[in-house]
C-alpha cells in the first residue's frame, strides 16, 4: 500500500512516516506543502491521503476540495488541531473520510488508514478471504487451509495489495506503484522476484494455482 | 424595570388632547349657546314689559296719578313657566305686580338691568326698566306726568333644558369623534410600527452562522429608522469581523499548540514500537527535548500576548521612568548573540537621555521582538539600523532592516496574532509570528503606536512612536 503523508512539520510527518513503514509495511510519501501534496495526488496512485489541514502555500481543505473536484476517490484522513463541531462538519464536508485530531495516536492512525483502504477498495473486513486462502491484515499474518504461511515483508505487501482486489487484473506498474514510494520505477524488476516467491510458498502441496500472471496484462488472484 | 411602550403612549396622548378638545368644545358650546337664548330672551321680555307699560293709564281727574289696566295682560313667554312682573309708578310707588307674583319677594329700584333669581325650585332672569314713559297722554293744569319702573321675569327653565340638550350632543358627538380617533391612531401607529417589528424578526435571525441582516423592504422605506439598521449594520459587521479574528486567532493557536505536541508525542511512540539501538533512543530523546524547547517558547510567547493584551484594557500605576535609549541599548546586547551568529551588524543611533514611564521589561520586549524580526529577515553579512529620536511630546524608536521587504498584501497583517507572510519560511526562521503582534499590544498599553513600510526588495522599517518624554 501506498500513504501521501501531506504534512509541513518535517519531524511529524517523519514520525508518522517511519511509523507507518515499521508497522504496516506502506510505502510513504511525504509533500511539505500544499502544492506539492496537489501535484503527488495527481501525479501517483494513493491508497489514502494523510492531510493537515494548515498548510502553506495551499491550505489543506483547498487541497481537499481540489482532490475531490478532480473526481479521485482515494480516502483522505485529516490530522486537524480543532474538534469542534463546526470545523469537523465542514472537514467531511468538503470531503474528508475520516479525521484524526492532534495530538493523535500512532496506533489509532494506522488503524484508522487501514480501515479506509480496505472500505476503499470494497472490503469491510480486515480478514480478507479468497477460497482457502485468509489474509489478516490485523497482524499481518496468512494461513491456507488452516496452515500459517511466513511471507517476507515485501512478499506480504504484494499478497495484501492483491487481496485487497480479488478476481481482478492487477498490472506490475499498479503494484509498483501501491508498493513503493516515488523512486518506484528502479524497483521494476524485482516483482516477478517476489510472485515466484509467493507461489512457492502458497501453493507448496496444492494443485491449484492462487496466482495467475496473464502475460502482458498483470497478476490475478484467484479461489 | 418599567415597561414603556411607544404605542400605548402615543395613543394616550392622543386621546388625552382629544378629550381636552371635547371639553373645550362642550364647555365653549354650552357658554355660547345659554347667551345666545339669553339675549333672545331678553329681547321677548323687553317686548312683553314694553306692553306691560302699555297698559298704564293715567286717571280721568287730570292729576297725573295713574291706575293699571289689567284686561290685555300679554301671554308668557314660556306657556308653561307663568312670567312674573312689578310696576311702579314713579311718583306713586308700587303699581301693579303680576297675579302670583311671590309674596315677600322684593326688588328695590336699584341699578341692576339684569340679574338671576330662583324662586321655588324655577330659576328665572329679570330684567329693570327704568324712566319708561306712559303711552297715555292726558292734558291739564294739575298734570304732572310720571315715569314707570317695570322689573319684568321670566322662567330660565326652557333655555337650560335647550342649552342641557345642546351641550349633550355635542358631547356625544365629540366622544364618537375621539373614540374613532383613538381606534384610528392606535391602528396607524401599529401599522407604523411594522417596519421595527419586521427589522426585530430579521434581527433575530441573526447569529454566528450568518451575520448578515436582511434589512426588510418596508423598513427601508422609513426615513426614522435609516440611522438604525444603518448603525445595526456597521455594528454586525464590526461585531462579525472581530469573531473571525477570534476564531482565527483560536485555529491558530490550536494548530500551533497541537501540531509540537504531535510531534513528540509521534516522536516518543515510535520509540517504543519496537526496541531500538541506544543511539536511536538518544536521537529520539534529543528531538524530544528541542520540541519541548519549541513548545515552551510558544506557551511563553503566548503569555506575553495575553498579558500585553490585558494591559491594553487597564491602566497601570506601578510604573516609573525608563530611559530609552539605554533600554535600546540593552536590548541590542540581548540579540547582539543572533546577530553575530548571522553576521549581522546593529547600529544604534541615539539622542540623548529621553525618560518615559513604562515598564522597563515591557519596553525591552518590544526592543527585543522588532530587533528579532529585523535581524531574522536580514540577509547573511548585513546591517540592522536602529534609531531614537524625539521632540517636545513624542519619542520615536525606528527599526530599519535590509532584507526582501514585505509585499503590500502582506503589509497591513503583519502585526496580527499568528500572521506570516509564507509559513515555510518562517519555518526555517524559527518565528511562531506573535512578536509583532505582543509589540503592537505592549506599545498600544502604553498609548503609542507602531508602523510598518517596506520597500520589497530594500527591507522593511518598523516605527515605534510613544507619549513622552517625562510621560
Amino acid at each position: 500500500m501506498r500513504v501521501l503523508m501531506v504534512e509541513d512539520e518535517p519531524r511529524l510527518a517523519e514520525n508518522v512516516a517511519r511509523s507507518l513503514r515499521e508497522s504496516a509495511g506502506y510505502a510513504v510519501d511525504i509533500a511539505a506543502d500544499g502544492q506539492e501534496g496537489l501535484f503527488l495526488v495527481e501525479s501517483n496512485a494513493y491508497d489514502v491521503v494523510l492531510l493537515d489541514l494548515m498548510l502553506p502555500k495551499l491550505d489543506g481543505m483547498e487541497l481537499l476540495r481540489r482532490i475531490r473536484k478532480s473526481g479521485q476517490h482515494t480516502p483522505v484522513l485529516v490530522l486537524t488541531a480543532r474538534d469542534d463541531k463546526e470545523s469537523v462538519v465542514a472537514l467531511l464536508n468538503a470531503g474528508a473520510d475520516d479525521y484524526l485530531t492532534k495530538p493523535f495516536d500512532l496506533g489509532e492512525l494506522l488503524a484508522r488508514a487501514k480501515a479506509l483502504i480496505r472500505r476503499g477498495k470494497g472490503q469491510p473486513s480486515p480478514v480478507l478471504t479468497i477460497g482457502d486462502l485468509e489474509l489478516n491484515t490485523v497482524n499481518r499474518t496468512v494461513q491456507r487451509g488452516g496452515r500459517a504461511i511466513t511471507l517476507t515483508a515485501m512478499e506480504y505487501r504484494v499478497l495484501e495489495y492483491l487481496a485487497h482486489r480479488p478476481r481482478a487484473v492487477v498490472s506490475k506498474t499498479e503494484l509498483l506503484e501501491h508498493l513503493y514510494d516515488y523512486n518506484w520505477e528502479k524497483f521494476s524488476n524485482v516483482i516477478e522476484v517476489y510472485i515466484s516467491g509467493l507461489r512457492r510458498k502458497l501453493e507448496e502441496g496444492s494443485s491449484r494455482q492462487l496466482i495467475r500472471t496473464l502475460r502482458g496484462q498483470g497478476y490475478m488472484l484467484q479461489d | 424595570m418599567r415597561r414603556d411602550s411607544i404605542q400605548r403612549r402615543l395613543i394616550v396622548t392622543v386621546a388625552l388632547s382629544q378629550a381636552i378638545l371635547t371639553a373645550g368644545l362642550v364647555i365653549t358650546g354650552v357658554v355660547v349657546t345659554y347667551s345666545r337664548l339669553l339675549s333672545t330672551l331678553d329681547t321677548g321680555m323687553q317686548a312683553h314689559a314694553m306692553s306691560v307699560a302699555a297698559l298704564v293709564r293715567y286717571t280721568e281727574e287730570g292729576t297725573g296719578n295713574v291706575y293699571f289696566d289689567n284686561s290685555l295682560l300679554p301671554e308668557s313667554i314660556d306657556p308653561n313657566h307663568p312670567d312674573q312682573f312689578m310696576v311702579w309708578a314713579d311718583r306713586t310707588g308700587l303699581l301693579t305686580h303680576s297675579e302670583d307674583w311671590p309674596d315677600g319677594l322684593q326688588f328695590q329700584p336699584g341699578p341692576s338691568q339684569h340679574w338671576n333669581f330662583s324662586w321655588a325650585g324655577v330659576p328665572y332672569h329679570a330684567l329693570r326698566m327704568q324712566h319708561v314713559p306712559i303711552l297715555d297722554r292726558e292734558e291739564g293744569k294739575l298734570f304732572r306726568p310720571q315715569t314707570l319702573t317695570i322689573v319684568y321675569a321670566s322662567p330660565t327653565v326652557r333655555i337650560r333644558q335647550q342649552v342641557k340638550l345642546a351641550g349633550a350632543l355635542i358631547a356625544l358627538a365629540s366622544l364618537l369623534l375621539l373614540g374613532a380617533t383613538t381606534w384610528l391612531a392606535s391602528w396607524r401607529i401599529r401599522r407604523g410600527l411594522w417596519p421595527l417589528q419586521a427589522l426585530a424578526r430579521q434581527a433575530a435571525l441573526i447569529s454566528t452562522q450568518s451575520w448578515r441582516l436582511q434589512v426588510p423592504k418596508e423598513t427601508e422605506e422609513i426615513q426614522e429608522l435609516r440611522p438604525l439598521t444603518e448603525s445595526m449594520t456597521q455594528m454586525l459587521a464590526r461585531l462579525e469581523r472581530a469573531f473571525a479574528e477570534q476564531r482565527e486567532f483560536l485555529a491558530n493557536a490550536a494548530h500551533e499548540l497541537k501540531t509540537p505536541v504531535a510531534v513528540l508525542k509521534s516522536t516518543l511512540q515510535s520509540l517504543l514500537q519496537r526496541s531500538r539501538s541506544s543511539e536511536e533512543y538518544r536521537a529520539g530523546l534529543q528531538a524530544s527535548l528541542q520540541d519541548m524547547d519549541r513548545l515552551e517558547q510558544l506557551l511563553q510567547r503566548m503569555l506575553q500576548l495575553a498579558r500585553a493584551e490585558q494591559w491594553a484594557d487597564t491602566s497601570r500605576r506601578d510604573l516609573g521612568m525608563v530611559d530609552i535609549n539605554s533600554s535600546c541599548e540593552a536590548a541590542v546586547e540581548r540579540i547582539r548573540g543572533l546577530a553575530e551568529a548571522r553576521g549581522t551588524e546593529i547600529h544604534l543611533a541615539t539622542d540623548g537621555p529621553i525618560p518615559i514611564r513604562a515598564d522597563g521589561e515591557d519596553l525591552q520586549l518590544v526592543w527585543t521582538n522588532l530587533l528579532e524580526n529585523a535581524v531574522r529577515y536580514s540577509p547573511e553579512g548585513g546591517s540592522v539600523e536602529v534609531a531614537v529620536s524625539h521632540d517636545d511630546r513624542r519619542t520615536w524608536v525606528s527599526f530599519q532592516d535590509h532584507g526582501a521587504g514585505i509585499s503590500a498584501a502582506d503589509l497591513p497583517h503583519v502585526f496580527e496574532r499568528f500572521y506570516r507572510g509564507d509559513p515555510s519560511r518562517t519555518r526555517t526562521t524559527g518565528g511562531f509570528g506573535l512578536g509583532l503582534a505582543i509589540a503592537k499590544a505592549l506599545v498600544e498599553a502604553y498609548g503609542g503606536s507602531i508602523t510598518a513600510t517596506s520597500a520589497p526588495g530594500e527591507g522593511t522599517r518598523m516605527t515605534v512612536e510613544l507619549p513622552g518624554p517625562g510621560q
